[in-house]
């Protein structure tokens, strides 16, 4: 850096040169008739300016004449006289043989209590290669969202597939207990979808549990109840919301349990309610299914447990709750509850 | 006319539709529907899935039947929420639906317009014809 001969006895400008001659920013102080007193050593290296061209060559000469450029001279003259602001200020700066760089600029006007020494510090930076890698960074978040709806598309598209193959069955078969069997599969089947589903909605990786287990009952209710005025399938559920595995098992118990009550608590015409509810504390939540209608069998012990029950027993288990089963006078009471407290000690029961 | 471009969920959605009450017929991307449309008076409804491969994809095939044929019914589905993207009057259903869902939906859109309720005249003319 040469800076010109030094008829300016002023301190601070002596402090600035120096200030600009250690600085590692580009930068470049000008007069207002924007000509160069001094550029930084950085902005000499960046920019491939000769250090010794630098004193007393008007901004639109230096280099070959790239920094010429029409609005930027505006802008700068105005910043120099006070009455503009350059802040951020982007410009593209084109040479013969190179790539274009994108530059922010930021000018600042010295103020030295007289306007005829003028001063304007002005501070480039080539943001050319940020831009790109933030452009490249939006693209991989774009294509990353393409591929995750591509995926919840193919997902959803196999699940239709699988229900599609089970209903095809169950018109097939003769035997009414296979084709029962092959309606609760693929309202299971429909049960995983709605998680899904719900899942596909939102854009966290939670699933928000009370329009989970009402789109789900809503399903079930439409295909396994024929007189809604007869049965009614209530939900009642907190703002709570779980990790799509948990949700899963949970919507899988509901199904079960709802199903269950749907086949044996109402036989012939009998009126009802179930009753589905799931509230939380913390880590605990407890999850309930209540009918009112004819209650267990007095020998409930002896009857062989179905595919649902074998469901309920061990998704419960990997969710580290416990079942409870209660008369609910009338109708029976199922709940799923997990605390933390016996969680762990399971946990170490399972360890010894 | 159901457009469907898999062929297992295209012959469970021409038992959901005729469980409906409905007669139907069925292709395999959206070309083939514009064939068919071109063709026949008597398709009062179109129920298809958005991602097929063609030159359209199920989205444009409901905006061109709005614009060509608008009295024609439309069902629109898909795995992902499509559901703003629809033509005026559409309906859209998330996949995978279930039997009710599509007679629901079916039975909400043919409300208005009772009688006869055909998605579509059988070829061997058992059912009325409708214009």
């Amino acid at each position: 850096m040469a800076p010109r001969p030094t008829s300016h006895s002023d301190v601070s400008l002596n402090l600035a040169l120096a200030v600009i001659a250690s600085s590692t920013a580009r930068l470049l102080l000008l007069d207002g008739d924007l000509t160069l007193i001094a550029a930084s050593k950085s902005f000499c290296r960046a920019f491939q300016i000769d250090p010794v061209s630098v004193a007393n060559c008007p901004l639109g000469k230096l280099g070959a004449g790239e920094w010429n450029v029409p609005q930027l001279n505006t802008l700068l003259t105005a910043a120099a006289s006070g009455f503009a602001e350059v802040e951020s200020y982007e410009i593209d700066l084109n040479r013969k043989g190179r790539e274009s760089r994108r530059l922010v600029l930021n000018a600042q006007k010295l103020e030295y209590g007289n306007d005829d020494n003028v001063r304007l510090l002005l501070a480039v930076s080539d943001v050319t290669d940020a831009r790109i890698a933030e452009k490249l960074k939006d693209d991989l978040v774009k294509e990353k969202a393409v591929l995750l709806q591509e995926l919840q598309h193919r997902v959803a598209n196999s699940l239709q597939i699988i229900a599609s193959v089970l209903m095809q069955s169950a018109r097939k078969v003769q035997s009414d207990e296979t084709r029962t069997h092959l309606f609760d599969a693929h309202q299971r089947v429909m049960s995983v979808a709605a998680m899904q589903q719900q899942l596909a909605a939102s854009s966290a990786s939670d699933v928000a549990l009370r329009p989970y287990f009402t789109a789900l009952c809503k399903s079930i209710g439409a295909s396994m109840i024929r007189d809604h005025n007869q049965l009614s399938l209530d939900v009642s559920a907190d703002d709570s919301s779980s990790a799509a595995d948990v949700s899963v098992s949970l919507g899988l118990i509901v199904t079960e349990l709802v199903i269950n009550a749907l086949k044996h608590a109402f036989p012939g015409d009998r009126k009802g309610k179930i009753k589905v509810d799931y509230h939380s504390h913390g880590p605990n939540w407890a999850l309930s299914v209540t009918d009112d209608g004819i209650g267990m069998p007095a020998d409930a012990a002896n009857v062989k447990p179905g595919l649902g029950t074998g469901i309920v027993e061990a998704l419960t288990k990997q969710l580290q709750a416990v079942i409870k089963v209660t008369d609910a006078k009338p109708g029976t009471a199922v709940s799923v509850a997990h605390t933390q407290i016996a969680a762990v000690q399971m946990g170490e029961a399972r360890a010894v | 006319m159901i457009v469907e471009s898999e062929a297992l969920i295209r012959m469970s959605a021409v038992h959901m539709v005729q469980d409906a009450g409905f007669s139907s017929l069925d292709v395999g991307n959206a070309d083939d529907a514009i064939e068919i449309l071109k063709d026949r008076r008597d398709v009062r409804a179109v129920f298809t899935d958005i991602n097929m491969s063609g030159s359209m994809d199920g989205l444009k095939l409901a905006h061109a039947v709005r614009g060509r044929w608008p009295p024609i019914h439309l069902i629109v589905t898909s795995g992902l929420n499509m559901a703003d993207k629809l033509p005026a009057n559409g309906r859209f259903i998330l996949k995978p639906y279930s039997a009710e869902q599509v007679a629901a939906v079916l039975s909400e859109l043919f409300s208005s317009h009772p009688a006869p309720h055909r998605l579509f005249s059988d070829p061997g003319g058992n059912c009325a014809k409708v214009a």
